[in-house]
């Protein structure tokens, strides 16, 4: 054995396995089953950080969840990298690299500790608010360096190569912890049937039984743990989860579970199955058997490396095969705090003297540490640790436990672990989470969970009392309580033997010879250095609400949340503020109850999955010939087809030309479709659309525009008649979903009496767009329909088979064009295209993509609802009086809307067109307008351009702007600003740039 | 009286065969290897969306499809020519085979006296066979919705969510489910479903 602390008899070590691993670039070595804080101090090493604000050392101070100091980086590489890993629960493996977090430049030599105490007493709670308020410019500065001395862990610089998931759960009972009560409960639970997810964070079940000398049904815990563990093995509806922490507690019985799945492994061994997995469980009844953590008692310099909980000794002892030292102080308040005093003397050469603050513990106890060798001083505290960078010596005064006050002489006794025990804190933190305050409770001076208004049950030492018989008394009852509806018989609660029973007595702060302000450091938030003069300070400067408190001096604030700060830090605020506890009362405690990595909040929700990318029947074949796509929606649409090293204006412009001088083919396929039928679907549209539907015929198609009640265009899109009772309507992309849902709110809400169903078609019908003057020459190489235009007009649709396809042909066009919208069954979507495609060739038939059809329809003043409009539009500012049929028999959404005073007044924003005076310059959309060129800023805006783009076919940039009282504006100039005091004067025209009369639609 | 005139039937079925796509004939089957792997797989048929309400076409259904009308929320009658999933209180999803979509549209839509809408949304939509015994895992990370068999029960039918997208979801037995994919969003459920079960292996055919 090389590690000077390492003791035989740690029962979770195999001595048989041991390990190499990297701290701080030193190789040491442990065993399997060593966590890094137990390993280290098997390597006596002493200091894991530096403090956060004073650059204090620091040591390992608890073996848990609850460790303010063993915070490390977890380094392997910088792509495994973890920030903040609790070297107390982070079990080491082969090759594991880990470092210190903070001290600067290194953690043996930091130099923020070389101003020590001068530096201290210079930097009081809000000591940053108060100092370095000016300059002001300054402020970036002072954050970098308050930053990079203060700081913890490092985020990782390069992407996570581990993957992390998310496994939703069901549960009748969730038990939180597999300790005595979770265990009893679990077994319990066990006898239903129904399903039970039994959770631990450590690796191990058993909670507080793996240090109990207790007896259960006449044998030692581990064994009940062994029994209980193998029953419950077997039990199929039972799931058991351990090295998952149960992070937050949501409501309706919702918990969050964060399992560390290969952390625990070396790299190579990770392999296929996540590092980490958050479970999302949804839990009939929780059921928190959480126990307790201890409190270390509040003394100066109380943070020296080798001041600990006196639990986490008895840990590091009994689980671990690592004495801290040799000689041991022991601080208590309380009887459990002997145990320690007795694992210390059981091993060899270990020597300990008791400090007991009361002035007559349990004489029996007492009794029996005597025979072991222990020297018991009663009425006696720790006032002071000697040592700087470790424990020499303990200061102990006489101690009125009654008056809290110092008496008689100080002797010094020579120790290297100094432990001290101010009694149990129950872990109420999950309870919290559900919003229920925890309650003060004198008798054990400690809080309890408030009532919650959650389903949450508790069991054992959550609930204060600290007694082993309890805990599996309460498990049990706790378990038939939460399943109440399998009406359980109790099982028998297992005989106890209690080796030493609880007593206590509160103390939470030990003074000092001097007072607390002039004393040395008496620290109670380790992590972020908040001592009880700290604290005392803050009430003096006015703070008496507990959660000012904690703000002003950060008490709390750490990763570790104040676990085991918290209630000292309250008893000193009460203590100042000459109040009781119950009054001062506590903070509360959010989620998470540890640090989450981000990797497992966001699971597999990360590259390719982290949103649905849905594809058109065509997108294989706009793959294979270059198309760069746009998102609209959660749709990938085509944008543009370039050639060759061609740029986008090259291509766009090309394509522009290809549609309006010979035919050019769109995948239509995202315009969202929805199939109406019944026998009123007809009167459903005439009261959904603004414009009149009543008559019309079969055969035919008709723009509809659609708005809110506030008389807002909110969708557009043209709707063919199928049938007398039967329609087609057509969404904006984007807006399908929306629309559907708008539908079916009126239908199922305002006029349940109409017979009309809808049912999206949109990803059924696939939708290949011919437009361009040979768009009829070529369709007619595919179909035999009859396309001769009296029979086939513009606005009408016809049931036809297109190159061997059946499909509906609607002769509606967005560019201006001819055009055909072929819609097949999207199974058959890839054939039509690629059909249409070989048999375009001799017509030149070019793809294209979303740009150039925004491109076409702006010159023809057609609008993109969302884009040249944006909820405050009304028809009428659109200049589409035209659409708006007002003496509709039954009213029609928004007509009472738009009715109203403003959006009748003049001088609204209306849509008009703008043609640039330079007809080179395409103006930025969402450009401010002003009529004149203002003299001075700011000026009031008038307008803003909407679409803007160049046109090949016109040969020069045009606009769509809303410019206020546009309409009736025409020819006259505006301002538009371009860039910082640039300008660019355009004129106000009509909207319809191209083809104004519609002859090219309609041939 | 049928009122069948007033509504758009069509054979979307090409005459000849072989231009039919699978909505995951670009996607990635190729073989995850592992113990016992997640068998992957897509049925092709026929879906037809029924709405309407309950009394207007019980006696159709039973008539044309010879299965009852699921009335029970969640449920699910099947023969060896159809299936029929209740999905809301007035939507039913029937699935037939590929080759029978028209005939059955048409048959039911002659049938129907009320007023029910009829859809064919084969295009639209597709079939997912999951099975193996890490199937419902998979789907648990896949779905909050409760999956076990103590509450997805052999033959429960659910719309619910799936990843970012949803699914209808349909226990077939004990290690198989059958998942409704819409057809755009099909390639995300496939991908996700592949990343998922890659732990356990992947058999696609």
């Amino acid at each position: 054995m090389t590690e000077a602390n390492r003791i035989p008899g740690g029962n979770d070590i195999d001595y048989s396995c041991p390990i190499t691993f990297t701290f701080n670039g030193k190789q040491l070595t442990g065993y399997q089953g060593d966590t890094i804080a137990s390993a280290l101090l098997a390597n006596d090493i002493k200091i894991v950080g530096r403090s956060f604000k004073y650059g204090r050392p620091r040591g390992i101070v608890s073996a848990g969840e609850e460790e303010p100091n063993g915070i490390l980086q977890l380094a392997d590489s910088d792509a495994t990298a973890v920030p903040n890993v609790r070297a107390t629960q982070q079990e080491i493996y082969e090759g594991l690299v880990c470092r210190t977090t903070n001290g600067w430049p290194s953690v043996d030599f930091d130099v923020m500790s070389l101003v020590g105490d001068l530096a201290a007493k210079m930097m009081p709670p809000g000591f940053y608010y108060k100092t370095l308020m000016f300059p002001q410019f300054l402020w970036p500065w002072y954050e970098k360096v308050i930053r990079a001395g203060a700081g913890l862990g490092v985020a990782p610089s390069v992407p996570d190569v581990d993957t992390y998931d998310k496994l939703n759960r069901h549960c009748d009972l969730l038990i939180v912890g597999a300790g005595p009560a979770g265990l009893a409960a679990a077994a319990q639970a066990s006898r239903s049937n129904a399903r039970v997810l039994l959770v631990d964070e450590s690796p191990n079940p058993g909670g507080s039984l793996r240090l109990s000398r207790d007896l259960i049904d006449g044998q030692s815990a581990a064994a009940w743990i062994e029994k209980t563990m193998r029953e419950l093995s077997g039990k199929a509806n039972v799931e058991i989860l351990l090295r998952t922490t149960a992070t937050g507690y949501h409501d309706h019985n919702f918990v969050t579970l964060h399992e560390r799945r290969s952390d625990h492994l070396p790299s190579r061994q990770k392999g296929a199955s996540s590092r980490q997995r958050m479970h999302r469980v949804r839990a009939g009844a929780v059921l928190l058997a959480t126990g307790a953590q201890e409190r270390p008692l509040v003394f100066a310099n109380n943070d020296v490396p080798g001041c600990m909980q006196a639990n986490a000794v008895s840990a590091y002892i009994r689980q671990y095969g690592v004495r801290p030292g040799k000689q041991l102080v022991l601080m208590t308040t309380n009887n459990s705090a002997y145990q320690t005093a007795f694992d210390w003397v059981d091993t060899e050469g270990g020597t300990a003297v008791v400090v007991d603050t009361r002035a007559a513990p349990d004489p029996v106890l007492v009794a029996r540490a005597k025979a072991a060798g222990i020297r018991v001083m009663v009425s006696s505290a720790v006032i002071e640790t000697k040592g700087l960078r470790q424990v020499k010596s303990a200061v102990i005064s006489g101690f009125n436990s009654q008056t809290q006050t110092l008496m008689g002489r100080l002797v010094h006794i020579k120790a290297d672990v100094i432990a001290s025990s101010g009694g149990w804190s129950p872990v109420v933190h999950l309870s919290s989470h559900t919003g229920t305050r925890p309650e003060w409770r004198e008798d054990i001076s400690a809080f309890v969970p408030g009532v919650s208004k959650q389903n949450m049950w508790t069991a054992g030492a959550v609930t204060g009392d600290f007694s082993l018989a309890s805990a599996l008394g309460q498990g049990i009852d706790a378990a038939t309580s939460a399943l109440t509806q399998y009406d359980l018989p109790r099982l028998a609660v297992p005989e106890v033997q209690e080796a030493i029973p609880l007593e206590m007595e509160p103390c939470f702060h030990i003074p000092h010879t001097r007072a607390t302000s002039r004393a040395p450091m008496q620290f109670v938030d380790y992590q972020l250095d908040v001592t009880a003069a700290s604290i005392e300070l803050a009430t003096r400067e006015g703070f008496e609400s507990v959660e000012h408190v904690k703000r002003y001096t950060a008490l709390g604030f750490g990763t570790d949340q104040g676990k085991i700060s918290n209630v000292n830090g309250v008893a000193i605020a009460a203590k100042a503020l000459g109040r009781s506890i119950a009054e001062t009362g506590t903070t509360m405690f959010r989620p998470n109850y540890t640090p989450v990595s981000f990797g497992a909040m966001a699971g597999r929700d990360v590259g390719k999955l982290f949103e649905p990318k849905r594809y058109t029947a065509m997108q294989s074949w706009h793959e294979q010939n270059g198309a760069l796509f746009e998102d609209v929606g959660q749709w990938k649409r085509p944008w543009y087809f370039p050639q060759g090293s061609e740029t986008m204006r090259a291509a766009v412009d090309r394509e522009c030309l290809a549609v309006r001088n010979g035919v050019g083919i769109l995948d239509a396929s995202t315009l969202g479709k929805i199939d109406i039928q019944g026998a009123d679907a007809r009167e459903f549209l005439n009261r959904i659309y603004t414009n009149a539907w009543l008559k019309l015929g079969v055969g035919k198609c008709r723009y509809g525009l659609m708005c809110g009640e506030d008389g807002m265009v909110m969708d557009d899109g043209v709707t063919a008649c199928l049938a007398d009772n039967h329609f087609v309507m057509t969404t904006t992309t984007g807006g399908a979903a929306r629309v559907l849902e708008w539908l079916e709110l009126w239908h199922q809400t305002e006029w349940p009496e109409l017979n009309v169903y809808f049912n999206t078609v949109t990803d059924h019908w696939a939708t290949a767009t011919i437009s361009g003057p040979d768009a009829r020459a070529l369709l007619s190489e595919l179909t035999d329909t009859d396309l001769d235009s009296d029979n086939f007009p513009f606005m009408a649709w016809r049931e036809g088979v297109v190159a061997d396809i059946p499909g509906r042909i609607f002769r509606i066009s967005f560019t201006g064009e001819l055009s055909y919208e072929i819609n097949v069954n999207a199974n058959y979507g890839l054939a039509l295209w690629e059909r249409l495609i070989e048999a375009g060739k001799k017509y030149n038939l070019t793809p294209y993509g979303t740009e150039t059809m925004h491109v076409l329809r702006a010159e023809k003043g057609f609008i993109i609802v969302g884009q040249d409009t944006d909820g405050a539009v009304t028809p009428e500012d659109l200049g589409m009086e035209w659409a708006i049929a007002r003496r509709k028999k039954f009213s029609f959404v928004g007509k009472r809307g738009m009715a109203r005073e403003d959006c009748q007044r003049a001088q609204r924003k209306q849509l008009v067109g703008l043609s640039p005076i330079d007809t080179n310059v395409i103006l930025p959309e969402g450009s401010q307008i002003v009529f004149e060129r203002p003299t001075q800023l700011p000026a009031n805006m008038v307008g803003h351009v909407t679409s803007s783009y160049f046109s090949p076919t016109l040969n020069k940039s045009f606009a769509l702007a809303l410019v206020r009282g546009g309409l009736d504006r025409q020819g006259e100039t505006v301002q538009v600003s371009i860039g910082p005091d640039e300008w660019m004067a355009a004129e106000i025209c009509s909207t319809v740039f191209y083809d104004p009369a519609g002859d090219r639609q309609n041939v | 009286m049928s009122n069948a005139d007033q509504y758009a039937v069509m054979q979307q079925r090409p005459e000849i065969s072989g231009l039919a796509r699978s909505v995951f004939a670009d996607a990635d089957k190729s073989q995850i290897s592992g113990v016992n792997p997640v068998r992957l797989n897509e049925i092709q048929c026929g879906h037809i969306v029924i709405r309407g309400l309950e009394n207007d076409i019980k006696d159709v259904v039973q008539s044309q499809l010879e299965l009852p009308l699921p009335t029970e929320p969640l449920s699910c009658y099947q023969n060896d020519a159809a299936c029929i999933r209740w999905i809301s209180p007035d939507e039913w999803l029937v699935t037939v085979a590929e080759n029978e979509t028209h005939s059955t549209e048409v048959k039911l839509r002659l049938a129907v006296e009320g007023y029910a809408a009829i859809v064919n949304v084969s295009g639209g939509q597709t079939l997912l066979q999951l099975a193996g015994e890490h199937a419902e895992e998979v789907l648990m990370k896949s779905t909050s919705y409760d999956v076990h068999e103590s509450n997805l029960k052999v033959g429960k039918v659910v719309t619910t969510t799936f990843a970012h997208t949803q699914v209808v979801l349909r226990r077939l037995d004990t290690n198989s489910f059958e998942l409704v994919v819409r057809r755009s969003f099909a390639d995300y459920v496939f991908a996700w479903i592949r990343d998922a079960a890659a732990e356990f292996g992947v058999d696609t055919y």
